[in-house]
């Protein structure tokens, strides 16, 4: 189905070992071996198959293949299919449908795992040979607000104050609804079936319950005991340390803060700590500017949290990074008055702060390892492409940027710009790394509405545009 | 591959030993030579080999935990040399080749689904490859002998395709248009840019980029390192072998100083220095094209370069000895020795047929071919081929023609449309007491005017038995091959 050279090699390794390891390690011997008790012998609806316990295992110890009845009454076609996978872990390109395929491996009790990763593992994204390539339809007459994506390729959508989700082959969808007025903040955690939602103007953050379409609980902040409950800025996650993060802003709009939930299980959601709590005295009326973009970077044990707002004097923010262990005081804290981001974005891959400016339009990169060195900022470039004119500058307003791997996809209007680290050898022993640009798509993928957001999810890349109520889904293919 | 026709021989021969075989559930049997016809190195003949040392009594088949669908397709490849035309159906190529592999027999598997040869007269568009992003192709490298292809295209990116034309990567280089590319070693890429100095090898397969060379004029105080203008690495041929010979890159400074440097394929150092040339004049600015002649034309490189003026197309051809850095034969134009009723008809393209030792040009004005025999060169070596057919003698100038030679065949652009020049036998003459067949070149069309509505073509590249071209303004790159499929249209 998918071919790309580097996954392709390491599927090969890992999962073409178990036919192949027999004839490989045990030498000729074990493929000459009569039949011996290591080939199992299935009957699927009339047809014989014949196969090793070895590859049968592959399925999971769950799955009833692990011990197969002498007959089993399905379709043998599609039973095909998956010891096709089970053997060289892939599907052939002549498969029956995806979804045809899911029902299947349900019956049998397939690790999940399998097919999935067959079908949307990370493993296959490779950001140079994306294209647009779906578009999915969301029900209703709202207009996509936030997207939200798992690293196995389910996609979350919200849209007014509802919720759809698309399991991870894009076939089915779900749609739950929420007591939000207006979804701005959508994240899924990592237990797939759940998933946080809030609202800029409505209080709490929503956990919801995407199985069954219930809500679980409420997170709510309040930063006094007879305030009414802040509303949700951002949401941000740390996988690696069950933690998600929430930036909240007082009703009143006079205090926020940064609250982090432990996510383990049986913690049901404990409020760990608070973190950049600030509250407004007097006129400094910069003082409290909730975070609106939360990012965790793993490898530093850092959350990045960025906030801005449109003054009389132009547009200023800041961009603070927190440790999490000593929530106290920002370990690094930078005023944005010049040329404040559009959007700001840290790549845990490349070390590095990504930013737009809201004037300039340019692309800044700041290295995470030199932050206290003087300026911080480095420009990459800026300005749009067209045939007509050439490169054009433009203002960053309304640009987004985001981090995937080593590259950084930043938008612009209805297109999408990707920075990607080239190394260059200029020495034996010294690399020098320099960031490029593409423009992403072929010329009929150009212009289209604004993009309000890209997620990366398994393979795949999906783009939410300004007023329109699909989600367009870009896929590496395989074939020109 | 080659000696497919030992797979004829009767099967069941007296005393020949048969195999039994389980495929996943599904019993095959065939002769051990069958088997063993995949190669030694492959598996399955790995395991006729085995049997064959196994108890006589021992008749339970071989178990291979493999689809039994796909592993008939190929055992049928091994019995009768070819694929069956319903497997093409049932699986695609790549599903072919990636269960080949499994067998350890690709290279049968390749050979059948490779093209047959290229023939200009009977080639059709096959595909179009779109690279997903910025698809415009700045420049374009066939495999000579597989049949794969790199396209450069928008923004530095080198697109790499398979000898199945399966899409195996694309990669960034720190180059943002890349107008020279070769291959240097299987997977090593060497490319130039006109923007940007600097020839530089990457990795097409990792994106890694392995080394940079530079050249700058030394006795310009300024330090303006050379953009690489063309580049030249052999390909290995039959009979020669392309691993071992320098590759060849023309560089010019920003003040038009000149030179081609000669650059070590393994090492990727510089030999040596040739042709250097101040770039004052056109008869001494910087190469657009290199060809590396260096084991078949008397140790050479042809250089060319044309301008492109108000006046018309002006350019050199020249022929340097890397050895001694000397020019060895040289010819401009306009000027030369072109005969007089051809003055004011500069050529505007040519390129060297490596194989027959001969140079073809196009005329900018006329349109017309002419060809110089490289062993007979001398002040005007040109025969100009004659149109006999009073339908294409028409054809329009030779104003970003380009001349690709492949095979005896003399593939020339002209805008947006494909002609090539072919041989046709003629009666056979006596001379000098020898008889020798005659032969003659004929134009024909390879594309419909439809085709060549398409937009003028940028590149051309010709390889493994498959023309390249990509188009002005146009995504992509066209696949043109030769079949012998008759594409039959049902009219119901």
């Amino acid at each position: 189905m998918e071919f790309c050279q580097l996954p392709q090699i390491s599927i090969e390794k890992e999962k073409a070992m178990p036919p192949f390891a027999g004839v490989a390690t045990g030498g000729l011997g074990h493929a000459l071996k009569r039949q011996e008790p290591a080939i199992v012998t299935l009957n699927v609806g009339g047809q014989v198959f014949q196969t090793t316990s070895q590859t049968l295992a592959a399925a999971g110890v769950s799955s009833i293949l692990s011990s197969p009845p002498p007959f089993i009454d399905r379709d043998p076609d599609l039973f095909a299919d998956l010891l096709a996978l089970l053997r060289t872990g892939r599907l052939p390109s002549s498969a029956a449908d995806i979804s045809d395929l899911l029902a299947e491996a349900e019956f049998y009790g397939l690790d999940p795992h399998l097919l999935r990763s067959s079908v949307s593992s990370s493993s296959y994204f490779s950001p140079l040979s994306l294209r647009r390539s779906l578009l999915l339809p969301l029900p209703g007459r709202d207009p996509v607000s936030v997207l939200s994506a798992t690293p196995s390729g389910e996609l979350l959508a919200a849209h007014g104050s509802k919720i759809t989700s698309f399991d991870f082959s894009l076939r089915h969808r779900k749609t739950l609804l929420t007591s939000l007025p207006a979804v701005d903040s959508l994240l899924s955690l990592p237990d797939c079936s759940l998933a946080v939602a809030g609202a800029s103007d409505f209080p709490g953050l929503q956990v919801l319950d995407l199985a069954s379409g219930s809500l679980r609980k409420t997170l709510h902040w309040y930063p006094h005991v007879s305030s009414p409950g802040a509303t949700v800025q951002a949401v941000g996650i740390a996988s690696d340390r069950q933690l998600l993060f929430t930036s909240y802003e007082s009703g009143r709009r006079n205090a926020s803060a940064i609250l982090a939930f432990d996510l383990g299980a049986g913690s049901e959601f404990r409020s760990v700590y608070e973190i950049g709590r600030r509250e407004i005295y007097g006129a400094e009326l910069d003082s409290a500017i909730p975070a609106t973009k939360l990012k965790w970077v793993p490898s530093f044990n850092l959350l990045m949290a960025g906030g801005s707002h449109s003054g009389p004097s132009g547009v200023v923010g800041n961009i603070r990074l927190w440790d999490a262990r000593t929530g106290s005081d920002p370990v690094w804290d930078l005023q944005e008055k010049d040329d404040c981001f559009a959007d700001v974005t840290v790549s845990d891959e490349l070390s590095a702060i990504f930013k737009v400016g809201v004037n300039s339009g340019d692309v800044f990169m700041a290295d995470l390892r030199k932050l206290k060195v003087g300026e911080p900022w480095t420009v990459l470039g800026g300005g749009m492409w067209s045939a007509e004119i050439g490169w054009e500058k433009k203002g960053g307003r309304g640009c987004t940027i985001e981090s995937q791997g080593k590259q950084v996809f930043c938008t612009r209007g209805g297109d999408v710009e990707m920075w990607s680290e080239v190394a260059m050898t200029v020495a034996p022993d010294h690399e020098q790394k320099v960031m490029r640009r593409n423009l992403m798509g072929r010329a009929k993928d150009m212009g289209g509405a604004r993009i309000l957001q890209l997620v990366f999810g398994g393979k795949r890349m999906a783009v939410a545009r300004n007023g329109e109520r699909s989600v367009e889904v870009w896929e590496s293919s395989d074939r020109c | 591959m080659a000696d497919n026709s030992s797979t004829l021989q009767a099967p069941g021969e007296v005393g020949e030993q048969r195999i039994k075989l389980n495929v996943g559930g599904k019993q095959f049997e065939t002769a051990a030579s069958t088997l063993q016809i995949g190669g030694n190195e492959s598996l399955l003949a790995a395991l006729s080999a085995r049997y064959a040392t196994a108890e006589d009594d021992d008749h339970e088949p071989i178990f291979i935990d493999r689809d039994p669908e796909i592993f008939s397709i190929l055992l049928s490849l091994l019995r009768c040399g070819r694929l069956h035309s319903s497997a093409r159906h049932r699986f695609t190529n790549q599903d072919l080749a990636e269960e080949a592999l499994y067998y350890g027999i690709e290279s049968h598997v390749r050979y059948a689904l490779s093209p047959p040869p290229l023939i200009g007269i009977d080639a059709t568009l096959v595909s179009t490859l779109v690279p997903s992003a910025e698809a415009y192709p700045t420049s374009i490298y066939a495999g000579f002998d597989d049949g794969s292809l790199w396209i450069a295209h928008g923004g530095g990116q080198i697109s790499s395709y398979d000898w199945n034309l399966t899409h195996s990567g694309t990669v960034r280089t720190h180059l943002d248009e890349i107008t020279s590319l070769r291959r240097v070693w299987s997977g090593v890429a060497a490319i130039g840019s006109m923007e940007t100095p600097g020839l530089h090898f990457y990795d097409v397969s990792s994106g890694r980029h392995v080394r940079s060379i530079n050249w700058s004029d030394p006795s310009d105080p300024r330090v303006y390192k050379a953009r690489v203008t063309a580049i030249a690495a052999a390909e290995s041929r039959i009979g020669s072998d392309g691993t071992g010979r320098p590759i060849f890159a023309a560089f010019e400074c920003p003040h038009r100083e000149n030179c081609i440097l000669s650059i070590d394929r393994t090492t990727l150092q510089i030999i040596s220095e040739i042709g250097r040339q101040p770039g004052s004049a056109v008869k001494t600015s910087a190469p657009r094209k290199l060809v590396d002649l260096t084991d078949v034309g008397g140790g050479v490189v042809f250089a060319l370069n044309v301008n492109a003026g108000s006046f018309g197309y002006c350019g050199y051809m020249r022929l340097w000895d890397p050895r001694t850095g000397k020019a060895v034969w040289e010819m401009s134009e306009p000027g030369g020795g072109a005969r007089s009723y051809r003055f004011g008809d500069a050529f505007s393209e040519a390129d060297v047929d490596v194989e027959e030792m001969a140079i073809y040009k196009v005329c900018w004005r006329s349109g017309d071919l002419a060809v110089a025999d490289m062993r007979k060169l001398g002040e005007d070596p040109w025969v100009y081929l004659e149109e006999r057919s009073a339908a294409l003698r028409s054809c329009g100038g030779g104003q970003n023609s380009i001349v690709r030679c492949y095979k005896g065949q003399v593939f020339v652009s002209r805008v947006g449309g494909l002609e090539v020049w072919s041989y046709a036998e003629e009666d056979m003459v006596e001379e000098h007491g020898v008889e020798r067949r005659n032969k003659i070149l004929r134009r024909n069309f390879v594309d419909r005017e439809d085709d060549a509505r398409r937009g003028l073509i940028r590149c051309m590249e010709v390889g493994g038995e498959r023309l390249f071209l990509s188009r002005d303004g146009v995504e992509g790159v066209e696949v043109w091959e030769s079949s012998n499929l008759a594409g039959a249209i049902s009219l119901v």
